[in-house]
């Protein structure tokens, strides 16, 4: 019998390396419980941005397209699309066994419907601006019109954007920002919604009709609400959970890189882009000189930062967009630390050191909380930019919403911020960059009050550049001239990391991570 | 001192000698003392013998103490050196404890001194707005507090003081009115002396023993309050403190013990002192005590 055993394991291995697969096929049944510190407010992420409600809400509703792991579209509730010769339209040619969660059938009404409700209420305006109509030719062809090219549409139609709501549920004409239906969402992806207990859990389970066949292979997904990182950490640790995507806190990534029954990966968060910078006001009486802000760039040793204050698991951040983007521009300014050349930049300027070694004083805000990727970082300044004669003093923020109240109504002279790429420029960077979004008390708008004629024409240029080398070449022209006006000082991108358990297969690593359907996620 | 010396000095000397006598006396009351005069020192001199920038960074982060010679108690998160922090630290702990302590004792004497000498009405006002105070969580008044105003030592010195002073008060009211009603205050009144003569310099001086205890417990009681507004994340990030970098190393306790425990350890030290005196001078001015 042993024998027997064995020769059947050897062959068995011998057969897996001979073909290199060594994963069983998918199967179905099993539960995912996901950890997770984030509070969602509803389900709905059609007028909710963040996280909180986009890991839930893809799993809930179903969008046109998904992305691979290789920015690639893909179909998902469109089997097929196509974009006319002048790319001022998309057809959408939807699945036709498509049904939401109570039965009713996926239309285009619905997708016209459902791009209507984003485009009014999401906040992420520049995604849908250009759309001045939807056609719903048949009940299974939606065809987007724009204004001008709008390649972004494409980004902008997948991972948490447009999810497709019921018109029959939405449509009834109450205010979908504070819908009875956000709560309790009735949804057309891959799991249907069962429970929400806000800061305590979401439950999720399989739709048996899912509109792709044999999918979805987990029977249930469980949200688990924890109060902080580290008690999240520990429930992985022990096995309480299987799964825990956004995880930040370098220790705790360190501590379950350790356990030997789970995978760690920095993988999934590509089109999320999450960059950690040092905001300039550029209206500051110091910071309105280029080469002061310049200054203060090669001041501050961006290894440092990444390698001793995060360990080395954030990675460099050298521009607007994230590293891993098809946008990211490798061949831009560095800024690698040279303190002479910051002297006499600063010199140039007019700020000569005084008798004590003293040029002038600026004050650095930052976002309370963790403090790994702000205060730590704020307070690293102080010291680093002495060394070139100015003084830093730290301004602390009771929290959140005091510290969004001075960054984003311009008062203050340096910030330290986190901004989110979200897939296209044309959703997460222009918004920082073009004059005329310098708008007084909205945050993460442009905030640093930087306008500069040639880069709002390039990025005017890009959005609307179907040519997709073309439009990388625009991308990369546009952050030259960016990185070297500084308006921000690029420091690294968040350390985002996904734990998850070795039973898991088919872990959602692609663009958009945990934020898009696990629908071929399965437990071994 | 020879018997016959002895015999020519009157009996009852001032008080204040009298206390001060029996103060050094007092075992705890010395022990404190020479602990309080350690940490002053320590602070106070320390930054001219040991004159390392706190806020520079010049180690690996979170080295451990004892390993480079040139953070002989490591370094923090951000790789500055501890010992540095520590020396630099001293000095807005201690102003943090004085500044709030003072402030705790002037409010709590005044509004004390006030309520029990004029007693009816004036009392039942500031009694009531006096329990207000008293009833709030301390620490979350002093907390709303913080947060209005930008967290700067000043700021979290004046909110401690703010919140901490009701017992002062009440101290101070229990005595005036136990006091203001013997013969020496009846004699001072019938010579005409006005209330701000009286309450100033005839019952207080009377009152103060309890008082000066309660102070220096309060100056104790301040630096942990200092502490644990730190620890909340609502201390000054501009200053060192200890109580600031226990805050701050309370993230890395399982990897650096050092961040947290000697900062705690020159905290301990420091209430420790003040409460010794305290407790000196309670035996000090206490004569029942001191007879024994």
């Amino acid at each position: 019998m042993k024998t027997l055993t064995s020769v059947i394991a050897a062959t068995a291995i011998a057969a897996l390396t001979a073909t290199g697969i060594v994963s069983a096929e998918p199967k179905s049944g099993g539960t995912l419980i996901m950890g997770t510190t984030q509070k969602a407010r509803h389900l709905n992420p059609a007028v909710q941005s963040g996280i909180a409600t986009a890991v839930p809400g893809t799993q809930i509703f179903a969008t046109p397209l998904r992305f691979d792991e290789n920015w690639k579209a893909q179909p998902y509730l469109a089997e097929s699309w196509s974009t006319s010769e002048d790319g001022k339209s998309i057809t959408l040619n939807l699945r036709k066994n498509a049904t939401f969660h109570d039965g009713k059938p996926i239309t285009s009404e619905d997708v016209a419907f459902s791009l209507e409700t984003v485009k009014q209420n999401h906040p992420f305006k520049s995604m849908f601006a250009p759309v001045v109509s939807v056609d719903t030719p048949d009940a299974h062809t939606a065809v987007l019109n724009f204004d001008k090219a709008h390649p972004a549409a494409f980004l902008a139609m997948s991972g948490a954007l447009l999810p497709i709501i019921p018109k029959h549920v939405y449509g009834d004409g109450q205010n979908a920002k504070t819908h009875p239906a956000n709560s309790k969402p009735v949804g057309s992806g891959p799991f249907k919604f069962v429970e929400f207990k806000q800061g305590e859990h979401i439950i999720l389970e399989k739709y048996e009709n899912y509109f792709i066949e044999g999918r979805p292979y987990l029977d249930k997904i469980i949200i688990k609400n924890y109060k902080d990182s580290t008690s999240a950490t520990l429930a992985m640790d022990k096995g309480e959970i299987n799964f825990l995507p956004f995880m930040s806190a370098t220790r705790d990534i360190a501590r379950l890189k350790k356990n030997k029954d789970l995978a760690v990966t920095n993988k999934g968060y590509e089109a999320v882009g999450p960059l950690n910078w040092l905001a300039l006001n550029t209206s500051n009486q110091y910071l309105k000189d280029k080469r002061v802000r310049q200054a203060i760039g090669y001041s501050i040793d961006r290894n440092f930062i990444v390698n001793a204050l995060h360990g080395g698991l954030s990675k460099l951040a050298t521009g607007p967009v994230a590293p891993g983007s098809p946008y990211y521009a490798a061949d831009v300014n560095k800024f690698d630390l040279d303190l002479d050349k910051a002297k006499s930049l600063l010199d140039e300027a007019g700020f000569k050191a005084g008798a004590d070694g003293k040029r002038f004083s600026l004050k650095v805000d930052y976002i309370p909380g963790p403090s790994e990727m702000q205060k730590n970082v704020a307070e690293y300044l102080k010291p680093q930019l002495k060394k070139v004669g100015i003084n830093v003093e730290l301004r602390a923020a009771p929290d959140f919403p005091t510290w969004a109240k001075r960054v984003g109504g311009h008062d203050f002279d340096m910030s330290m911020d986190i901004v989110f790429n979200w897939g296209d420029p044309v959703i997460g960077v222009h918004r920082t960059y073009t004059c005329g979004n310098i708008r007084k008390g909205v945050i993460w708008s442009n905030t640093q009050s930087y306008c500069n004629e040639k880069v709002d024409g390039l990025l005017t240029m890009a959005a609307s550049e179907q040519d997709q080398a073309k439009r990388i070449s625009l991308y990369q022209d546009v952050q030259k001239i960016i990185v070297d006006d500084a308006p921000q000082i690029f420091l690294n991108t968040l350390p985002y990391h996904t734990a998850y358990s070795n039973k898991i297969g088919n872990a959602p690593l692609t663009i958009w991570g945990s934020m898009a359907p696990m629908d071929n996620v399965y437990i071994k | 001192m020879s018997s016959i010396e002895t015999q020519f000095i009157p009996k009852s000397q001032h008080p204040i000698v009298e206390a001060i006598k029996a103060f050094r006396q007092s075992w705890a009351g010395m022990l404190g003392l020479i602990l309080l005069l350690l940490v002053i020192l320590f602070s106070v001199a320390g930054p001219f013998i040991y004159a390392v920038d706190p806020f520079e960074i010049i180690w690996a982060p979170l080295t451990a103490p004892g390993v480079v010679a040139n953070a002989p108690f490591g370094t923090d998160h951000l790789g500055r050196d501890v010992l540095a922090g520590l020396v630099y630290g001293g000095q807005a702990t201690l102003f943090v404890g004085l500044t709030a302590g003072f402030l705790t004792i002037t409010i709590g004497i005044l509004v004390g001194a006030m309520a029990g000498y004029y007693g009816g009405g004036v009392d039942e006002i500031l009694m009531r707005i006096t329990e207000f105070f008293q009833v709030l969580p301390a620490l979350l008044f002093a907390m709303v507090l913080v947060t209005l105003f930008t967290p700067s030592i000043y700021v979290v010195s004046a909110a401690i003081g703010i919140v901490s002073w009701p017992t002062t008060a009440r101290l101070t009211r229990a005595e005036f009115l136990r006091i203001k009603n013997l013969e020496y205050v009846k004699a001072a009144q019938s010579i005409g002396a006005r209330d701000n003569r009286i309450i100033w310099r005839v019952v207080l001086p009377n009152s103060l023993a309890p008082l000066i205890v309660s102070a220096t417990l309060t100056i104790g009681v301040a630096i942990l309050f200092e502490a644990g507004l730190s620890y909340l994340g609502l201390g000054d990030p501009n200053a060192f403190s200890w109580g600031m970098m226990i805050g701050a190393g309370r993230e890395y306790i399982l990897d650096a013990w050092w961040l947290v425990t000697l900062p705690g350890i020159m905290i301990f030290l420091t209430v420790l002192g003040f409460s010794l005196i305290g407790d000196g001078l309670n035996d000090a001015f206490n004569p029942r005590l001191r007879e024994r």
